[in-house]
């Protein structure tokens, strides 16, 4: 036989430190994707233990193994299903007693088990005691590991363990809960008859199923109507009514309460705590952090501060970046190309002004997602965002979110791509969903340049007054997206409880950040690799096609002789009750897709013509040392520039408050652009009404986010949810955009 | 000498000791696994600035619980 593989499940309450241990066991060989068809992470990786090639996987974080949440349920389907040799519980030993709670499950699913009680060193700091032995023979002999999981402290202590309970060939935990004597009695005539039942075996232990029936379990009761087994059913209904009939109690009470019962017996056996209220330092902390005025103010500040280091720090390093793809690389390879004789060939174009152009568009965004995530990871590791949840919740739950949605929202004015996984933060689907299809209304930094060019052009000096309207407007459009969600599509949704823990504060470990911020980060460029490849290829076939014969060849044609310019033209008429019916603006929003900066590019280049060269041609080219060089430089220079900004925070911040004004997010360098946009804003004020551009520009902020956001909608939700996305986006933009200009014809106002 | 009361109906610092879960389904399920059963105390640590949530301490942890379903519990004052 070929080694054998072993099978972990890594299972317990969230905030335990079970992403910690299960990073310290498998190091870098580890898998992190998603269940199959839920928006949960799922974090495999593997170790060597012993002989074995041993295969861990990370349940995800629940308080119960109850049918109700997603997360729940996979937990619970994984254990039932897939049968792995040994259960790893995670617990907090400074909160035993709710921590057991699900171990007490796990007990009841008669799995093999090894208790860990992780954070053990923070329990002791809290004058807490743990009698491991005692705790072991409380739980029927499981095997008990303590762990310090931040530092490392247990580890081998817990594979020693692990080997150990292999050899011996694991068990079940000897132990059963007792659910008193009326229920025990029909227990046992329930437990009788799945046994005799041959195929329910597949679905889990008679006396767990057994109980199951008897809580109602509805996933269970649907497994067992499935087979056919109505008469189990009949019985166990008739069996409910009597309990609850004869105890006042329905059977799901009186088996949660056993279960804290058994707790507590096994708590009070086997742990001592300080016989003195002790106030803690979280105590302290949070007394500040929530408290009835400060934590308003003290939660503003903490998401100004996020929005500003995803914004506006993180942008010298986005220019970096953006350099060091259009410059030395984009020289390298042209160079590379050369070498196989491809120079000025349609393969170079397709590389340099496709590929490159379209893929480094997007990673330019990594450096905003490594400050974005290491904020979020500071956050959430440190205990504060459960507390901005609980300071927002009020304010958020009027439009059917909860006080999580507030931070990625906020996000969205600086970009839309960070917005949708900071939605990760929310606890359920549905809020993520809606969170992350509302944010895209919040106008981002790339749609900035759009409006302040045409703001320019029209409106001069008052031009502030039409980029603070658009603003306004995506900010109504996102809520009465999410009010009217609320009471429509989500009308049947259960209501989400608010049933929220709020952990002790903790110092975020810096090990513990790296992992979250690589994890998240690594995820997002390997989904830029394949899908944003396909689509950059994708325009730059339809802007190198020609249409009809003698207009040009394949990759020498002007725009509008292209396949581009074609389907542009056949989308225009769309947009004429817009007021630009016109083919330049289709194709200008064509090309928004890549990035809504590039409409601007896109619209000089149709308009005034004459593109910009990307890399310089014929000047003398820089040698590798000097590439090396200019990069090192650069970096160091950005580096400068970061700190500057983050200095600059404080400047800004105080700007802010005499008069408000819009966020001042620039996520690409609008510079160049702007530097000879006198021919553009004529060609502009010849073809567009006043109103109309006023149309044009509302179109903007509403319709399909660029592909880097869409993409990252996909990569969270799914393409159904995508697809959603991209048609509600584009109906809401035209409709919005025709309605600004027919009410404005009608009005009579900027017509001329 | 004990009264009942709700759980939403405790002043901060003020304890109960729980004896009745109300509401249905997943919520119920919910507040009972994470450890809010019969005979529990739980204490009233604060509200949240605008109101509502509030936070409880129990079992020796904090939890939050929004005013509407914290109305579901019923307790003895202590």
């Amino acid at each position: 036989m070929a080694a054998q593989t072993l099978t972990i499940a890594l299972a317990g309450n969230p905030n335990v430190g079970k992403s910690t241990l299960f990073n310290a066991l498998t190091g870098s060989r580890q898998h992190v994707g998603n269940w199959p068809g839920k928006t949960v992470e799922k974090k495999e990786g593997f170790f060597q233990l012993g002989g074995w090639n041993t295969q861990v996987v990370d349940l995800p974080g629940t308080y119960s193994l109850a049918a109700f949440s997603v997360e729940e349920r996979i937990a619970r389907d994984y254990v039932i299903q897939e049968h792995p040799d040994v259960v790893v519980a995670v617990v907090d030993a400074s909160n035993l007693e709710r921590n057991l709670y699900l171990v007490t499950q796990f007990i009841e699913l008669e799995m093999p088990l090894i208790l860990v009680l992780n954070m053990s060193d923070m329990a002791h700091n809290r004058g807490i005691r743990i009698d491991p032995k005692q705790l072991s023979v409380a739980l029927g002999g499981t095997p008990v590991v303590e762990t310090v999981g931040s530092r490392g402290t247990g580890l081998e202590a817990l594979k020693a363990t692990l080997e150990r309970v292999i050899k011996q060939g694991q068990s079940a935990p000897a132990v059963q809960l007792d659910y008193g004597e009326e229920l025990e009695a029909e227990l046992s005539k329930l437990e009788a008859e799945i046994a005799s039942v041959g195929a329910l075996a597949e679905q889990g232990k008679p006396r767990w199923l057994a109980l199951k029936l008897l809580e109602n379990d509805a996933e269970v009761v649907a497994a067992v109507r499935k087979m056919g087994c109505s008469s189990l059913l009949d019985a166990a209904s008739e069996m409910i009514d009597r309990i609850t009939e004869s105890s006042g109690e329905d059977p799901e009470t009186l088996i949660t309460s056993a279960r804290y019962s058994f707790v507590a017996r096994t708590v009070s056996g086997a742990v001592t705590r300080p016989e003195t209220f002790m106030r803690t330092r979280s105590d302290r902390v949070d007394s500040i952090v929530t408290h009835k005025i400060w934590g308003l103010p003290i939660f503003l500040a903490m998401m100004w501060l996020v929005f500003q280091l995803t914004a506006n720090v993180s942008a010298p390093y986005l220019d970096w970046t953006d350099s060091l793809i259009n410059g030395p690389l984009a020289r390298g390879i042209q160079a590379l190309l050369m070498l196989f004789g491809l120079h000025g060939t349609w393969v170079e174009s397709l590389v340099i002004d496709g590929i490159v152009a379209g893929v480094g568009g997007v990673l330019v965004f990594v450096p905003v997602l490594l400050f974005l995530y290491t904020a979020i990871a500071v956050l959430e590791d440190s205990g504060y965002m459960a507390r901005a949840a609980f300071v927002m919740d009020r304010l958020m739950r009027s439009i059917g979110l909860n006080g999580k949605s507030f931070l990625p929202l906020l996000i969205g004015f600086g970009c839309t791509v960070p917005a949708v996984y900071a939605t990760r933060t929310l606890e359920h689907e549905n809020d993520r969903k809606l969170t992350a299809f509302i944010a895209t209304f919040m106008s981002c930094g790339a749609r900035l340049p759009v409006y302040a060019i045409f703001g320019a052009a029209f409106f001069g000096a008052a031009a502030g007054n039409l980029v603070f309207s658009l603003y306004i407007l995506g900010i109504l459009i996102a809520l009465a997206t999410g009010i009217v969600a609320k009471r429509t599509i989500y009308r049947n949704a259960p209501p989400q409880p608010f049933v929220l823990e709020l952990p002790p504060y903790r110092m975020p470990t810096p090990r513990n950040l790296v992992t979250h911020v690589w994890e998240r980060t690594s995820g997002f460029v390997r989904k830029a690799a394949t899908v944003i490849l396909s689509c950059s290829i994708a325009i730059w076939l339809l802007m190198a096609i020609p249409t009809h014969a003698g207009v040009g060849e394949f990759n020498a044609v002007a725009p509008e002789d292209s396949l581009f310019g074609t389907v542009s033209q056949v989308i225009a008429p769309v947009f004429a009750p817009a007021g630009f019916g016109n083919w330049q603006s289709a194709g200008s929003l064509l090309t928004g897709f890549l990035a809504k900066e590039v409409i601007i590019g896109s619209m000089s280049q149709i308009y005034v013509g004459g593109s910009e060269a990307i890399a310089s041609e014929d000047e003398n080219l820089p040698t590798l040392g000097e590439e090396i060089s200019g990069i090192v430089t650069s970096f160091a220079q950005a580096t400068v520039l970061t700190a500057q900004e983050f200095i600059n925070i404080i400047p800004r911040t105080i700007n802010l408050i005499p008069v408000f004004s819009v966020p001042e997010a620039q996520f690409l360098p609008a510079t160049e652009e702007e530097e000879d946009t006198g021919p553009l804003s004529q060609a502009l004020m010849n073809s567009f009404t006043p109103l109309a551009a006023v149309a044009f520009n509302v179109f903007v902020l509403l319709y399909v986010p660029c592909m880097a956001a869409t993409t990252a909608m996909r990569h969270e939700f799914g393409t159904r949810m995508m697809a959603y996305q991209l048609a509600y986006t584009i109906v809401i933009a035209w409709v919005a955009a025709v309605l600004v200009y027919q009410i404005g014809s009608l009005l009579g106002i900027g017509t001329a | 000498m004990s009264s009942t009361y709700t759980l939403d109906q405790l002043l901060p610092g003020q304890s109960g000791r729980v004896t009745r879960v109300g509401g249905e389904g997943a919520l119920r399920r919910r507040l009972m696994d994470m450890g809010l059963v019969a005979g529990v105390d739980v204490m009233l640590l604060k509200r949240a600035p605008l109101g509502d949530p509030l936070e409880y301490k129990l079992r020796g942890y904090h939890l939050s619980l929004r005013k509407s379903e914290a109305q579901t519990i019923q307790v003895d004052l202590q």
